[in-house]
């Protein structure tokens, strides 16, 4: 009897309710039901709210016109802010107190006000030491926005990177400068190629969150895929039809952006198939 | 006496502590219920008195409905006071002429019509321009306000006419009459202008200094105000819209007229017919034109 009893209170403190059977299968209704409500609102938005002719009206131009300045501007700011991240991530690594102090300013301030507040200032602030109608950029948004993502984005690759670096064990560096390699030699030999393996995720991720980020640009009036919600929605009182354009269109960009992310990590780790 | 003072001074500074931290909307309503409360018992009864001489019952009091806030038309100072051109209205409208007293609801302007006919309030006076769309809805009294779409542009600008956007940039406000304007404008050019939609006016204003947009379609009013302020923009000047109209036109170009009315539900035309008779002397009597040189320059 007590050892009857013993070994139930074993079983009760080890699984108190589930077995790992009762638990998968637990699991399984979890997500069979979470899929059933998302399946189920996703048919009552395509049923009873999109409209499909207006659907297909506002594709052409006006979907397809955002997009693609869409695309330009995250081509551009993704580019410039990989570069400059490299750079600032250099400087946050530097052994020369003056560069890694202004590195780590850099990035303190990028990261820590708001990208809007950064866009405001370039599109608003700037301008404003000319007088006025004297600025001479006439169309300044588009380039606004490219310069705002780029330094914002710059600053959290900046990190990425350094992280990265850390991530390398200091012997490399040391073997490498004991080859006699000198430190620049060392870095970009040695160190570097390994510190971008390790980055490489968190550079894809912040990627993906730039892509996100050009909703913000509606502010600078930057015809993007929000506004041209906003203004489909404020023509029409249709919110979900250009909704469901602005959900097909980002995740158009962002879902094969991981998959090319995902390809770099296998193409740069030394045990995948392309080693 | 004592007895009386006390509990009246004790209200007097809660009203203030109350506005000066920022619980604006609790002391506006009780301020404003209190002050009207006062005189508007007499006159209330003086006013159901000639009601009931003219064959028609008013209520004692109005509920009105509003989007606050909504400068010049509806707003708080920071003492938490109601002011606003259509605050004013209301009273020399509601108060002043046919002695019933004005209580503001506050409310959201995209659900207000629905919400006027479920009955939470017996009129709407939101800035609220006259439109087909809401004709089918709701009744409107006679106009109250005219408001004009305008272009705003730098001082050296070449723009002297609309025909002179053709092929340029404009600057408006999402989801404003300015904006439809501009659309309208864009339609006739054949989709030749460029129209940068800013979440907030000001911003528009920046565009157009900081020489981003050639011009900024906007409201005559809000326009004006920044004209004023800012020696850098004028208007266009000229005949538009509203001298076609045969009104009495204003010396800007105007785009657009649009009319802003009081609304009511469409059961409620004895009432409307009163406060439009209302309108009418107030605009007799010269109060309309002291309210409205209170509220706007131009």
């Amino acid at each position: 009897m007590s050892d009857a009893r013993s070994r139930n209170a074993d079983e009760a403190a080890v699984s108190p309710t589930f077995d790992d059977r009762t638990l998968k299968y637990v699991g399984v209704a979890v997500s069979g039901a979470f899929t059933l409500v998302v399946g189920a609102f996703l048919g009552l938005i395509l049923w009873r709210q999109v409209d499909p002719s207006l659907f297909v009206e506002i594709f052409n131009p006006q979907f397809v016109d955002a997009f693609l300045v869409v695309v330009r501007i995250v081509v551009i700011s993704s580019v410039l802010s990989v570069v400059g991240g490299f750079a600032v991530g250099l400087g946050r690594i530097s052994e020369t107190t003056m560069t890694r102090g202004i590195a780590k300013g850099y990035i303190e301030f990028f990261r820590g006000t708001p990208l809007l507040f950064q866009l405001i200032v370039i599109y608003s602030g700037i301008p404003a030491f000319w007088a006025a109608g004297e600025f001479p950029i006439a169309n300044f948004s588009v380039p606004a926005a490219i310069i705002g993502l780029t330094l914002n984005h710059a600053a959290y690759i900046g990190e990425a990177i350094r992280g990265g670096v850390e991530a390398v064990p200091d012997g490399q560096m040391e073997a490498a400068r004991s080859l006699g390699m000198s430190y620049a030699q060392s870095m970009q030999e040695v160190v570097l190629p390994q510190a971008w393996r390790n980055a490489l995720a968190a550079i894809g991720n912040d990627q993906v969150i730039l892509v996100k980020d050009t909703s913000l640009l509606s502010v600078l009036a930057v015809p993007e895929i929000i506004s041209t919600v906003q203004n489909i929605n404020s023509a029409t009182f249709d919110i979900w039809t250009p909704i469901l354009w602005a959900a097909i269109l980002y995740l158009a960009i962002t879902i094969p952006l991981g998959k090319f992310v995902r390809y770099l990590e296998a193409r740069a780790d030394p045990a995948g198939e392309s080693a | 006496m004592s007895m009386s003072d006390g509990p009246n001074i004790d209200r007097r500074a809660y009203l203030t502590a109350v506005g000066v931290g920022g619980v604006a909307a609790l002391a506006g309503c009780t301020g404003s219920g209190d002050e009207t409360s006062g005189s508007g018992s007499d006159t209330g009864e003086a006013g159901t008195e000639a009601a009931a001489e003219s064959g028609t019952t008013l209520p004692d009091s109005v509920d009105i409905g509003s989007d606050i806030p909504y400068r010049p038309f509806e707003f708080k100072t920071t003492d938490g006071e109601l002011k606003g051109f259509d605050v004013s209205i209301a009273q020399a409208v509601f108060e002043d002429q046919l002695g019933i007293t004005p209580a503001f609801t506050d409310t959201s302007f995209d659900t207000i019509i629905s919400s006027l006919n479920n009955g939470n309030f017996r009129v709407v006076m939101s800035a609220m321009t006259i439109n087909e769309t809401r004709d089918q809805q709701v009744d409107f009294s006679d106009p109250y306000f005219t408001a004009y779409q305008t272009m705003l542009v730098l001082k050296g600008s070449d723009i002297t006419g609309r025909a002179d956007l053709e092929g340029r940039t404009v600057g408006v406000q999402k989801g404003t009459t300015g904006a439809d304007a501009a659309e309208q404008l864009k339609s006739e050019f054949g989709g030749d202008l460029t129209i940068k939609r800013y979440d907030q006016i000001p911003a528009a204003f920046d565009a157009l200094i900081n020489n981003q947009v050639v011009a900024v379609i906007n409201d005559n009013t809000v326009n004006g105000e920044f004209a004023d302020q800012n020696d850098a923009v004028r208007f266009v000047e000229g005949e538009g819209a509203a001298a076609d109209a045969g009104k009495n036109a204003p010396p800007y170009l105007t785009l657009t007229i649009e009319e802003y009315g009081i609304a009511f539900r469409e059961d409620d035309d004895e009432f409307r017919q009163r406060v439009n008779e209302a309108l009418a002397a107030i605009r007799e009597d010269g109060t309309y034109d002291e309210i409205y040189g209170q509220y706007f320059s131009g």
